[in-house]
């Protein structure tokens, strides 16, 4: 469940991305599992100081949140584009349902 | 209507007009040769980019429940019960970026339209697809009727219809505003609230920047509204002698509650039928991928939306409207009319209303389509043709609102958050199936079945047996497991899980065939180019003639 959205593209032959890039790998998935983990464990924020202006630091925390998730999402896209360099070039992978492997 | 507001009302009716005429013209838009076909109605031809996808998507996920149902929870009971949606929309996204490009891309190939195509596809079982299909319909049922009073709600606040006792005309406006919807929905399927969403979101903005910036100085900055919840957080609740709410969870149980209640939204965002709808509607994976990166730029209006809660709260006037009608729903609705000038009041309710109205309409299509594909035809007319299935859907999109609206009126009025939070744990129940299904054919299609039952079963008990001072059933969604606090949904996809595992292996042993499986490794990282063409989903049912029947 915590691996990256991309399994391996080609079933047979090549090596699969996540075998060839097996540290842009684990970046992928730690950013992932990093940016659900700050927000599901709430002993980390659920204080009510220090203030941030006027905002104490529970909400402000959540609220500052969002445009760095946005950003760590998109650093995780672009990471995800490398592990395919191809992506989009290539054939479309079974798109004609030649290959049916199980 | 006696002390209806002129310009309000005046404003809220021309722009419900200009929402009327967008949704009927939205039926030209992007205009396909034959408008009856599922992929068309109900997935607006599968084309729509990075842009019109941040838009629909936004429409879709950012609802009543976001301007209407946070903000009264976070104004009844504070952080826990309403706070949390901040947490969850911050944790679907990137949930959401581990499995819905891969689902995106499956239903690409095999050019599935819900997410029961796709449970009917990868295990070969009719039963478990059925199982998928009847309970994403049952769940978008309480998440519409949120809808409906979302738009009540400010309705109520307008002045309008509340005068008489008769319910027909009480409710009136509603049902008008409701068949509107329905018959645009009927006419021009995902295109109108595709079109309708940029309205929506530009008045929503527009409304949400002007709230957060002018609201708190009027009364008396962002300062003084927290020490002002935090002081009516703290003060006793005559009825339940416990503190009226939670200002920030400290205690082990509101933290737990608090996670898991966003945990298992989260979870359970993405796999909701008008969802995975507007996620199918995408032409290239990575706009699935791109919006789980944009999107997160309205997670922060729903924060703010949220602290209008406490900005009600503050504001004395509001706070005393609230009490007198006891009912916190209408928190946003009294706290605009009070303070904004009469032609911005008009302004924000129309966003309230339209904000309501588009996904309103993405989740009755996605019911439709839920109820054609994988009932209708499934079971009663295998040889439907796509003109069939479309009138089906068309149908069934009216019939699925009028469902909705028996929930809107039938449940405690105090109930909004907690209609979405119902749906959610029966939603939840998919999760197994679909987004593990999506990574794996470990799991046993019996299993998963029985596993769903067992979920469904605990879930809708437990959410039953829920009382509160004020309600003795229904009255909320989290309870207490062995002296910890949770949400329903998550301790019911837990057990949904375990029985799935267990049951998965007494399966293997006992060799029961596991069914076919008609997706394939590679298919699941596919990005087909082109446009699939406009044949049903051929392979998922063997006896279908692909495409013959069309003209």
């Amino acid at each position: 469940m915590t691996q990256p959205s991309d399994k391996p593209r080609h079933s047979g032959g090549s090596r699969s991305p996540i075998a060839a890039h097996p540290v842009l790998s684990a970046v992928i998935a730690i950013l992932i599992f990093a940016s659900i983990f700050f927000a599901v464990w709430v002993p980390l924020y659920a204080s009510a100081t220090p203030k941030i202006g006027d905002f104490p630091f529970f909400y402000a925390y959540l609220l500052i949140y969002m445009p760095v998730l946005g950003i760590v999402m998109w650093i995780v896209i672009t990471l995800q584009a490398r592990l395919r360099p191809r992506a989009g070039t290539k054939r479309t992978a079974g798109a004609d349902g030649g290959e049916v492997t199980r | 209507m006696s002390n209806v507001n002129a310009v309000t009302f005046t404003i809220v009716v021309v722009l419900f007009l200009v929402v009327t005429l967008t949704g009927f013209a939205a039926a030209r838009w992007r205009r396909a040769e034959d408008m009856l076909h599922l992929n068309e109605w109900g997935l607006g031809g599968r084309g729509f980019g990075t842009f019109v996808a941040w838009f629909l998507l936004g429409g879709d996920l950012y609802t009543a429940y976001t301007f209407i149902a946070v903000p009264a929870a976070m104004f009844g009971a504070g952080a826990v019960t309403g706070y949390f949606a901040v947490a969850y929309t911050i944790i679907v996204f990137p949930i959401a970026l581990i499995f819905l490009p891969r689902l995106w891309s499956i239903a690409r190939v095999h050019h599935y339209v819900t997410p029961a195509d796709f449970i009917r596809g990868r295990y070969g079982s009719r039963g478990l697809a059925l199982a998928i299909a009847f309970t994403g319909i049952l769940a978008l049922m309480p998440y519409i009727a949120l809808q409906l009073v979302g738009i009540q709600a400010v309705l109520t606040v307008m002045g309008v219809g509340t005068t008489s006792g008769n319910t027909f005309v009480e409710d009136l406006p509603l049902f008008i505003a409701f068949l509107v919807l329905a018959i645009f929905t009927y006419v021009s399927g995902l295109r109108a609230p595709a079109l309708i969403a940029f309205i929506k979101d530009a008045l929503v903005y527009v409304m949400i920047i002007v709230a957060v910036l002018y609201l708190p100085t009027k009364v008396g900055g962002w300062g003084h509204i927290f020490s002002t919840a935090e002081a009516h957080m703290k003060t006793i609740n005559p009825a339940t002698h416990k503190p009226t709410g939670v200002f920030v969870p400290t205690t082990g149980n509101s933290q737990l509650a608090f996670s898991t209640l966003a945990l298992g939204s989260a979870l359970a965002l993405m796999v909701y039928p008008h969802a995975v709808t507007a996620v199918l509607s995408t032409k290239r994976r990575d706009i699935i991928k791109r919006n789980m990166a944009l999107l997160p730029l309205y997670s922060i209006m729903l924060g703010f939306i949220a602290l209008l809660g406490y900005v009600a709260l503050t504001d004395k006037v509001t706070a005393a409207n609230v009490k007198k009608a006891n009912n916190p729903q209408l928190a946003v609705p009294y706290l605009f009319q009070h303070l904004f000038p009469s032609w911005f009041t008009g302004i924000a309710f129309s966003a309230i209303v339209i904000g309501a109205l588009v996904p309103a309409a993405i989740m009755a299509i996605a019911a439709a389509n839920l109820f054609t594909r994988n009932i209708f035809k499934e079971f009663f007319k295998p040889d439907a043709s796509p003109r069939l299935e479309t009138r089906v859907s068309q149908w069934v999109s009216l019939i699925v609102k009028v469902g909705a609206l028996v929930f809107a009126v039938s449940l405690p009025k105090t109930f909004s958050i907690n209609l979405q939070l119902l749906g959610g744990i029966w939603i939840l129940q998919t999760f197994p199936a679909i987004v593990f299904g999506l990574f794996t054919r470990w799991f046993h299609r019996y299993a998963l079945l029985a596993g769903w039952l067992a979920g469904m079963l605990y879930g809708t008990i437990a959410a039953y047996n829920v009382s509160t001072p004020t309600a003795s059933h229904w009255g909320g969604s989290v309870n207490t497991l062995w002296g910890h606090t949770y949400y329903i949904g998550l301790t019911a996809v837990i057990l949904n899980l375990a029985v799935s595992a267990v049951l998965t292996l007494v399966l293997r042993v006992t060799r029961v065939p596991a069914g076919t499986d008609e997706t394939s490794q590679p298919q699941y990282s596919a990005d087909p180019v082109d446009t699939p063409p406009p044949a049903p989903a051929a392979a998922v049912l063997g006896s279908d003639v692909s495409g013959g029947d069309l003209p």
